[in-house]
């Protein structure tokens, strides 16, 4: 400013003082107007500037201080947080996490922000490898506001994503329903998936109790041992017989609580993608089957407690029964009069017909009802089927039913059924949840004695009967073989059969029912061929019983070492007369 | 009594002389707003010299050494030189514009191996030195004579419809205001200004046919940045969010937020103003607005003191320039303005900028070191 200063007194370079007109005297008069209106001209530039920058200091002011956007907004909002809803855990008895939730994040795109859908979307795939181009380029390519690109990343995915700085892409915060045991319980559990509501089994009947009460976990009557052990296996007896299905259950007799229920083939519930019907598909609950053989148990137990037979009387069955136009066969006929517990041991059909007519249709059919056989199963699970059976219940009917054909039935339905009959004749709805368990109403169906008779007969068919091969060392099995010819196009069709055991445990004083159903099982080298209950089904409830046996703390017991264990019941069986045990 | 007042001449003013008549207090003004600069490019780095910082500086220093030797170099030979920087530039702006120096795209760079440089940028400057030559020996009637503003206006228009073509809405702008200072200091008749006003505001429908979609975002967003906080609308908010986040003191020096967590783009060259406000508060923004202001008052005030009329018009023009240049950035980032991509001089990064704005300042310090001389108006 020195320069200038100096030259303030000079009149001709200072704008706006009134003496420099007096130097311009002198100059041309165009000239002159020329200067002074430059000179105007210039000043009012500077005036012009002046304001421009008072407007400019104004509004830097306004922002600056009276500012509406505050940036706590826009920084915070840049990570939007919408908790996803937390779900209750899953576990079994024990307290085995069998379904949780972890948080994790989703990504997600406003398309309208994202500048090049095709160098974004191919960008994405360079640290998401697995997402498809073509459909992420057609999301992004969209007018939504709201493109999902992928579910659940982890956290490395996360950084890889926010690392590429395309402003289009956010993440949500969401729960992702893990399974750590994958398709183990996959059936009972059921499975939560995106939007984390259940979609089948328990996740699906209690999804609002997991979603309302997130911290009071859902504790299910399932022993993750016992799952285990019966889920292998079955998984053993696939790979021998290669049935389209097959089902095991353990039922723990006195509380009508489920300790394994598994359904095979399965799926694991974390692997992404849809879910295919077949493995979805819970054969323990919602497939229903002609049952066969295990059905005797029902008619057997009915007859010995309505009166109409006793242990030591029998039926001839030495002709085939002939009703209407039916012809009714035994596979293996013994040609003779049979007395039941010869009857329930060789698996007569002509001797159970003949019990269940003898009966009446009338008397069966409530009997059935009240073990729950004529209605859906009360188990918490939403795949349930309701059984099939005739609604005219006609002495044919009767006689069919009394081997288990002619209705069909649910697995688990079918357990319950027979458990009731050996607990000492107490009814329980089967139940998933342990505080279901204890509070599982009973309801007596037969008597103490039916219900004895009926652990002996079981023990019988075990010992001497089809279901030897069900029998374990140490722990002494009862139990029923079944094996029935499914229903083809032209009729009931001789090789496929749906072969299945149902064996109790300790037969002294039943703890378990276990269950195994093998949907249309092959013949193998080890079962010489053969594939009914006794050859496929009964030894894998053998091998399970082995196994779950020590797990349940179930002292052994070495044969004839027993005080009382042969009873004072004398029966003849197959031209012997032999004492019954003592349970 | 005149001639007492003349300094030497041309001939007779030795390098000395022409030093001694330098305006030093301009050159430190320039040096502090620079230093400022300096200052927001450490701190857009994060605290490092590098990458920006460190050039800068190198920069600036090799370009004072530039505004001395422009001075220092007679003002008669910037004026027997004006069309030829004029036609030349004009030229390297059609080769450009037309040729694109192959395959540069959008980008209209011309390379001199260390350097880079956009015509359109040097253009702002051979604009207004051509139309000083033009209009200096132009009496006051003269200007009043339609058919002599025939030719201006079609120096004008030639680069403007070059830039317009890129599309460079920011450089046009300068170009018209620019010269339309010159134009106005000249004496042309305020009618012209009124009918160049009118014609201009029916051409905004036609020139929207030709903006470039990005570009009519930009106005639309201006209009509404809140329609589209996320896209277009983008810049301006952070800017705003910046400013407003920085109130009157500050975040403190490298402590701003918005920009240092690169919600802010661009923190180093065209908002950088934003940066500044948002780390030295409006205390810090206006204190540099009042060394601009500082600066535009030197500059009219050489313009002023110049006795020839080149001089006066080149120093109006090119203190225009570079108040276009503050005014247009400030006010973008403060939403005043559309987008546009104007820098800050002597602050933003980027050596395009700086070589323009000190070649301004050298030229400008041309004219005070010539403010004395008398240059014939008809015979030059």
């Amino acid at each position: 400013m020195k320069k200038f200063g100096r030259r303030r007194g000079d009149p001709q370079c200072v704008p706006g003082q009134n003496g420099h007109s007096s130097a311009q005297v002198r100059l041309h008069g165009a000239h002159k107007s020329s200067i002074e209106i430059v000179r105007r001209r210039l000043l009012l530039g500077a005036g012009l500037f002046t304001v421009a920058f008072f407007v400019l200091s104004m509004r830097l002011v306004e922002v600056a201080l009276f500012n509406e956007v505050r940036p706590s907004n826009a920084v915070n909002e840049e990570v939007e947080t919408r908790d996803g809803p937390a779900r209750a855990d899953i576990t079994d008895r024990n307290g085995v996490i069998l379904a949780t939730s972890l948080a994790t994040r989703s990504l997600y795109a406003d398309p309208q922000d994202v500048r090049s859908s095709a160098s974004a979307a191919a960008r994405l795939a360079e640290v998401l490898p697995e997402i498809d181009l073509k459909t992420v380029m057609a999301r992004l390519s969209s007018d939504k506001r709201f493109v999902w690109l992928k579910r659940h990343l982890t956290p490395r995915q996360v950084a890889a994503v926010n690392a590429l700085g395309e402003p289009g892409f956010r993440f949500l915060e969401e729960q992702r329903r893990v399974y750590p045991h994958g398709s183990l319980v996959v059936h009972a559990v059921g499975y939560a998936k995106l939007d984390n509501r259940g979609l089948s089994g328990l996740e699906r009947t209690y999804d609002k109790r997991l979603l309302s009460h997130p911290n009071k976990p859902l504790t299910l009557s399932i022993d993750l041992r016992f799952q285990h052990v019966m889920h292998e296996e079955l998984a053993r007896a696939i790979l021998l017989h290669h049935p389209v299905g097959a089902v095991g259950i353990i039922l723990d007799i006195a509380s009508g609580g489920l300790r394994a229920i598994v359904s095979l083939p399965d799926f694991n519930p974390n692997e992404s993608g849809s879910v295919d019907q077949d493995v979805l598909f819970n054969r323990a609950t919602l497939g229903t089957y002609e049952m066969g053989s295990t059905f005797k148990v029902f008619t057997t137990a009915m007859a010995l407690d309505t009166g109409v037979a006793t242990l030591q009387d029998g039926f001839d069955v030495s002709e085939p029964l002939r009703l209407a136009r039916h012809v009714i066969r035994d596979f293996h006929g013994e040609g003779r009069w049979l007395s039941v517990p010869e009857i329930f041991i060789h698996s007569s059909n002509i001797g159970a017909a003949k019990m269940a007519l003898a009966v009446g249709g009338d008397i069966q059919r409530e009997f059935l009802a009240r073990l729950g056989l004529l209605d859906r199963s009360q188990i918490e699970l939403p795949e349930i089927a309701a059984p099939r059976y005739p609604k005219q219940w006609k002495d044919i009917n009767t006689a069919t039913i009394g081997f288990g054909h002619g209705i069909a039935v649910s697995p688990v339905q079918l357990c319950a059924g027979i458990a009731s009959l050996i607990n000492g004749g107490f009814w329980r709805s089967p139940t998933l949840l342990v505080e279901n368990e204890k509070l599982n109403p009973a309801e007596r169906v037969v008597s103490r004695v039916t219900s004895r008779a009926m652990r002996q007969l079981l023990r019988l068919a075990v010992t001497h009967g089809t279901g030897q091969n069900a029998e374990v060392a140490g722990y002494r099995v009862g139990g029923k073989t079944g094996t029935a010819e499914k229903v083809g196009p032209k009729g009931y069709d001789r090789s496929r059969v749906l072969s299945s055991f149902v064996g109790v445990f300790p037969i002294s004083a039943p703890r378990y029912l276990v269950f195994v159903m093998l949907d249309e099982p092959k013949g193998a080298p080890a079962t010489h061929g053969y594939v009914t209950g006794g050859w496929t089904a009964a030894p894998v409830v053998g091998r399970v019983i082995a196994r779950i046996g020590p797990m349940s703390g179930i002292a052994p017991a070495v044969e004839g070492t027993a005080k009382d264990e042969f009873s004072t019941t004398v029966v003849k069986l197959d031209g012997d007369e032999i004492r019954l045990a003592a349970y | 009594m005149a001639e007492a007042r003349l300094g030497p001449k041309p001939s007779q003013m030795s390098l000395v002389d022409k030093l001694g008549r330098i305006s030093w207090g301009l050159i430190f003004l320039t040096s502090v707003i620079a230093c400022i600069g300096f200052g927001m490019l450490y701190s857009a780095a994060d605290g490092n010299m590098n990458p920006w910082a460190s050039r800068q500086i190198l920069r600036f220093a090799a370009g004072l050494i530039v505004v001395l030797v422009i001075a220092v170099i007679d003002i008669r030979i910037w004026m027997r030189w004006a069309y030829v920087i004029y036609v030349a530039t004009l030229a390297t702006l059609f080769a450009v514009e037309f040729f694109g120096l192959i395959g540069m795209g959008a980008q209209r760079w011309l390379y001199f191996g260390w350097f880079q440089l956009q015509p359109s940028e040097l253009m702002k400057i051979a604009l207004v030195l051509a139309l000083a030559r033009y209009f200096h020996r132009m009496t006051l009637d003269d200007a009043r004579r339609p058919a002599l503003l025939v030719t201006p206006i079609l120096m004008l228009l030639a680069p403007m419809v070059l830039v317009l073509r890129q599309p460079d809405l920011g450089t046009a702008a300068m170009l018209v205001v620019g010269a339309g200072a010159i134009f106005f200091v000249s004496g042309v008749a305020l009618r012209y200004f009124a009918i160049g006003g009118a014609i201009a505001a029916a051409g905004v429908p036609i020139a929207w046919q030709f903006l470039r979609e990005y570009q009519r975002e930009r106005i639309l967003t201006f209009l509404n940045p809140e329609a589209d906080p996320l896209g277009a609308g983008y810049h301006i908010l952070q800017s705003k969010i910046a400013l407003g986040s920085g109130g009157l003191f500050g975040r403190g020096f490298m402590h701003g937020t918005q920009s240092h967590l690169s919600f802010l783009p661009e923190h180093q060259t065209d908002f950088i103003f934003t940066m500044l406000a948002e780390e030295l508060g409006l205390v810090g923004a206006a204190t540099l607005i009042g060394l601009y202001v500082l600066l535009f008052a030197y500059g009219f005030a050489i313009a002023l003191r110049a006795r020839n009329h080149f001089g006066r018009l080149l120093g109006i023009g090119l203190t225009t320039t570079l108040f276009l240049y503050v005014f247009i950035n400030i006010a973008m980032v403060v939403g005043l303005i559309p987008v546009v991509g104007v820098p800050l001089p002597l602050i933003s990064y980027g050596g395009t900028a700086m070589i323009t704005v000190l070649f301004s300042l050298g030229l400008l310090m041309c004219v005070f070191v010539h403010r004395d001389e008398q240059i014939n108006r008809l015979t030059s």
